[in-house]
């Protein structure tokens, strides 16, 4: 039986940590949407919910974007009933930024950079391994 | 051009390593590229040493001002930290962690002069980069 690929929304503004990301994401075999900001994010996810698409098996996010920052993003994604893991990627890694982010509706945070290391802990932490 | 990079390159890659310029973070961007990425290391490189030169063009300007606004100077350098950790360029993430303490005391004379270490920091990973690339490309040139 075909395992159907995971499916991971990337929400980062700077594309030397999209490169990276992205590397890191296929290496694991992971399909990746990408989003720039927040706002994309939430329309990518606004998507598939009301197109019948699928949702995202993993969302990661940057906290500091355009347009909309990942706290707000998180939040609003949460708001639409999205239960999807979000898991933040960032260098903002104090006590009170990952603690805003749970608060957020965050379900993890990593620090940057992403590593092999580090995505194979959240997808084996959501079962997505 | 090889989907990995020459034994010359990778040596002079050590060197950076084994003097501290940078870390293992390094070492995994290596480790990521195969054949089907086989220009993911010089593109990150490419984009750090770019994005790092634009960055502190803003900085010296943004310190410039007659009133510093330290929250769009700490934005700044929170994104050269956090390039610099993605590539590895140790001493560039210590010089920013630095400078990001004297923005939160809105210091303009402990920023200039971490702006000062910083630029000597950055140029002198991103010509060991650049000099890196060189030898590659023309590695690469030698065996077509």
């Amino acid at each position: 039986m075909d395992r159907r690929r995971i499916r991971v929304l990337l929400v980062e503004d700077e594309e030397i940590h999209r490169v990276v990301a992205r590397v890191v994401l296929r290496a694991a075999g992971v399909e990746v949407e990408e989003a720039e900001n927040g706002a994309e994010a939430v329309r990518h996810v606004r998507e598939r919910v009301t197109g019948g698409g699928g949702a995202y098996d993993l969302i990661l996010t940057d906290k500091q974007m355009p347009v909309m920052d990942g706290l707000e993003a998180t939040r609003q994604i949460r708001a639409m009933g999205v239960v999807t893991p979000i898991v933040a990627v960032s260098s903002d890694s104090l006590p009170s930024d990952v603690q805003a982010f749970i608060a957020a509706g965050a379900n993890d945070f990593a620090p940057k950079p992403l590593t092999k290391e580090k995505l194979g802990h959240i997808l084996a932490k959501f079962g997505l391994a | 051009m090889a989907a990995t990079m020459k034994l010359s390159t990778l040596g002079y890659a050590a060197s950076m390593l084994s003097t501290g310029l940078l870390d293992e973070q390094f070492q995994k961007l290596l480790l990521l590229q195969d054949g089907s990425d086989p220009n993911f290391v010089v593109e990150i490189i490419t984009l750090f040493c770019e994005d790092g030169e634009r960055t502190i063009g803003e900085l010296t300007k943004q310190l410039d001002k007659r009133c510093v606004n330290f929250d769009e100077v700490a934005d700044f350098v929170h994104k050269l930290e956090g390039s610099s950790a993605t590539v590895g360029a140790q001493r560039v993430k210590n010089a920013c962690i630095q400078f990001l303490e004297f923005c939160k005391e809105k210091s303009r004379d402990g920023c200039l002069k971490t702006l000062d270490t910083l630029r000597v920091v950055f140029y002198d990973v991103s010509g060991k980069f650049k000099a890196m690339l060189q030898l590659e490309q023309q590695q690469a040139e030698a065996t077509k």
